[in-house]
């Protein structure tokens, strides 16, 4: 094998001209190659987590993940883990000063330095240790006790934010359950100004934009969770050493001027946060099932999966949450006070207020105030003058005296991460038509309104891939029934303090009938707006009515004019009978008024019965009406979610 | 006399004195992180694509930068940067004489446990002087100082603010 770090013995050579002392440090850093290449370090799972290395797709080899030039000190260290290593010996010879823009490759390359430094001893005497004053300082400050994985569930009208995102919280020494919000959290996000949704939306698919670690005290992003996106927070305390602590920050030190190119769907955030974790623990494989896909609350599910990791959990209700929570213990007398105060239309001289207890008025300010604080979030306060209001509220709290003493929220009975598996797999067998049919069913990821709903966000479906192959009798044989790429619907019920937009949208193919009886697998987007209410009580009861105004756009070269356009309602119900047994009556009518003339219309009802947490019983029947044809459907399947 | 006078100037450019003292005006990020984009397409996007905007204030390795430095706020900024983050929930957590944000507060004043009941009393009293009509977070350090220093029991911390 010839050399291949020949360039680097040229430079310490020419260091040994202008140095005294220097040809020694050459013949020191001949013996610690030779030794690392004895112990074949660069072969090391060590090293390749360091360096973030990943297996070729085709070719043999590896590369690192890490994008940026200056991670790495030999030419080729992108892809010759060999090279870099002995590069980065040779870098750590260096005797450069720590300023402000610049530190020694010993405190750049921290977690390198350690790494090495355990496995071939160094000798001071030979290669002096540089004091990393700003690593210090900084480790200093944060006073590191503990790492906690933090994840935001999603919020209340927002399926995709399913999709989620984790953090992790370094937790100092002098902190507790109280003062949680002055730790730090570090979050790896894609770096950017771009505010253009759909720009960032593309290039983010694509791995346009650099992702780069960053830290920042623990409170901004709670209030940014909790307050203005209100998602509850879940938090897991992770069981790790203090030395694989300091591990985990020496690497992030390292990454700090680092950037990976940033892909939404595999090299995201958890990924690099599940890479973190397996830097400080090397016996830990989180990251090999995300190779092409990471999900954050799968990824959660992957450290909660793992023996002895997760030392305990901590909800953390957002705003929204304590409101709805606090606003179903009121007394309708108290209730009935919380819009008006909020809104500016009443006021606490009110005989409605001031004939109240003094604890009864504690609470209906401080609901008001924080109702207040959600309406003006979420941008819906009509107020004129909201920070007058908001004040004057805190100001009559103030002067009582009085304890709410309002229980908690309840920790939820199910977390998100104890909910059924995001993928789904499900055979079943019916009638079509007067055509008998089997049928499989596959969605990757991620969760619809109809399956089992412990852990995940009432109301909230969201799908990618979903498909449908059946094998018919009669001579039709098998073929794709439908595939929808995206599925989004977010049910989001209204009541006197909550007014959601509900939406769904829908991209994908399906069977559409024409007038000569062929059944094309035509392409559509379908969605739109629509309102949503609980009954029979607007706040405790789980049963939702919904409804829709939905238009159509159908693309196929097999429809007259190649498109057809269309608009019409879809009302329907979702009740439980049980916590296991779920019924949605729906009806759903289409009104094509340009390229088509065609007024199909579907009423039908789902029902599902949970057998198991991954285990569920589906029975779907239908009557459906295209080009003056009828027809009904009834499909009985098995879902197994993993 | 003399007292009274220096009070007097105190009050009257309270935000001018702690801004120059402490130049928050540099690194005033609190409006920037809280103005949320409104409207449902935007947000779905930026919360299902985990977008930040890019700055240094929290870069890792970036020096310093405005009240951090390299990425971590700087001891002498902890108190104000707290205030300028947590505003409302401060404001509310005073009102009421306790709760989380409140708790954190008296931590990184240096409360002692003995000390925290009169700090929520004292707090709640006077959440008016502290976030006054129209407050800048540079008036509510200012107030925050005085009203612990004008206590008895609590004036021993105001020096730490």
């Amino acid at each position: 094998m010839p050399f291949p770090t020949r360039r680097w013995w040229a430079f310490l050579c020419l260091l040994c001209l202008l140095a005294p002392g220097a040809a020694q440090a050459a013949g020191y850093l001949d013996e610690l190659v030779g030794r690392s290449r004895e112990l074949r370090l660069s072969e090391r799972r060590e090293w390749h987590r360091l360096m973030h290395y990943t297996r070729n797709l085709i070719t043999p080899g590896v590369h690192s993940l890490a994008d940026a030039r200056r991670f790495f000190l030999a030419p080729d260290g992108k892809t010759n883990p060999q090279d870099e290593l002995e590069a980065t010996l040779a870098a750590f010879f260096s005797d450069a000063q720590e300023t402000q823009e610049t530190q020694n490759p010993q405190c750049a390359f921290i977690s390198r330095y350690a790494w090495l430094d355990r496995e071939l001893a160094f000798d001071p005497a030979r290669m002096t240790k540089q004091t990393c004053k700003r690593f210090n300082e900084w480790r200093e400050t944060l006073n590191p006790h503990g790492i906690t994985l933090i994840f935001p569930a999603a919020s209340l009208n927002n399926p995709s934010s399913m999709y989620g995102h984790t953090l992790l919280r370094i937790d100092a020494k002098d902190q507790n359950e109280k003062t949680r919000l002055l730790a730090y959290a570090i979050n790896y996000a894609a770096n950017t100004n771009e505010t253009n949704g759909i720009a960032f939306a593309i290039n983010g698919l694509l791995g346009g934009y650099p992702g780069m670690f960053s830290i920042m005290p623990y409170y901004l992003k709670v209030r940014e969770y909790t307050d203005m996106e209100n998602r509850d927070v879940w938090e897991y305390e992770l069981n790790l050493t203090p030395a694989q602590i300091d591990l985990v920050l020496m690497h992030v030190w390292e990454l700090g001027p680092v950037y990976f190119d940033y892909y939404f769907f595999d090299e995201n955030c958890s990924y690099y946060l599940l890479e973190l974790l397996e830097t400080a623990r090397p016996d830990l494989d989180l990251t090999s099932p995300f190779r092409w896909w990471a999900i954050p609350s799968d990824t959660v599910r992957e450290v909660v999966k793992q023996k002895g990791l997760v030392k305990r959990t901590v909800y953390r209700p957002s705003n929204a949450t304590v409101i709805h929570h606090r606003l179903e213990l009121m007394s309708p007398d108290e209730r009935a006070l919380v819009n008006p105060l909020a809104r500016g239309r009443a006021t606490t001289t009110d005989a409605a207020f001031t004939g109240l207890p003094a604890e009864s008025q504690a609470r209906v300010l401080e609901v008001s105030y924080d109702y207040l604080s959600y309406l003006r979030a979420s941008g819906k306060s009509s107020v004129e003058h909201p920070d007058e209001l908001a004040r004057n509220l805190l100001l009559e709290r103030s002067r009582v005296g009085a304890s709410a003493n309002d229980p908690p929220v309840p920790v939820p009975a199910v977390r998100h991460d104890q909910g059924h598996g995001t993928s789904l797999l499900g055979i079943g067998g019916g009638r079509r038509d007067g055509l008998n049919f089997i049928e499989l069913r596959g969605r990757p990821t991620y969760h619809d309104l109809m399956d089992p709903e412990g852990g995940y966000v009432p109301g909230a479906q969201t799908e990618f891939f979903d498909f449908a192959v059946r094998d018919y009798s009669g001579g039709v044989g098998a073929r794709v029934e439908d595939f929808t790429p995206l599925r989004i619907v977010s049910i989001a019920p209204r009541n006197e303090f909550f007014e959601p937009l509900s939406w769904k949208i829908d991209v994908g193919w399906a069977r559409r009938r024409l007038a000569d009886g062929a059944e094309p697998l035509v392409f559509g987007v379908q969605g739109g707006p629509g309102l949503a209410w609980t009954v029979p009580d607007t706040l405790r009861s789980k049963t939702m009515v919904y409804a829709f105004l939905e238009s159509t756009l159908q693309a196929d070269t097999r429809l007259e004019k190649n498109y057809a356009l269309g608009i019409g309602p879809n009302i329907g119900a979702l009740v439980d009978f049980s916590g296991r047994w779920r019924a949605e009556p729906y009806v759903k009518g289409q009104w094509f008024f340009a390229g088509d003339t065609d007024t199909p219309w579907i009423a039908g009802l789902r029902q599902r019965y949970t057998l198991d947490r991954d285990w569920a019983l589906r029975l779907d029947l239908s009557r459906e009406r295209q080009e003056k044809q009828y027809w009904n459907t009834v499909l009985l399947s098995l879902h197994h979610y993993f | 006399m003399k007292k009274i006078l220096i009070a007097v100037v105190i009050s009257a450019v309270p935000a001018f004195a702690f801004a120059q003292q402490n130049n928050i005006g540099t690194c005033g990020w609190g409006a920037k992180l809280f103005d949320g984009q409104s409207g449902l397409v935007p947000q779905v996007l930026a919360v299902t694509t985990n977008g930040t905007s890019g700055n240094q204030t929290f870069g890792i390795t970036t020096g310093t930068s405005g009240c951090t430095q390299d990425g971590v706020v700087r001891s002498t900024w902890k108190t104000a940067m707290f205030i300028d983050g947590n505003k409302d929930r401060l404001a509310r957590d005073m009102s009421i004489g306790n709760g989380e944000t409140l708790d954190s507060l008296a931590h990184l004043v240096g409360v002692r446990e003995e000390d925290r009941a009169a700090f929520g009393r004292v707090m709640q009293a006077n959440v008016s002087v502290i976030f006054p009509t129209g407050s800048t977070t540079d008036d509510s350090v200012v107030a925050l100082k005085q009203v612990l220093r004008s206590d008895r029991e609590l004036a021993q911390y105001a020096a730490s603010i």
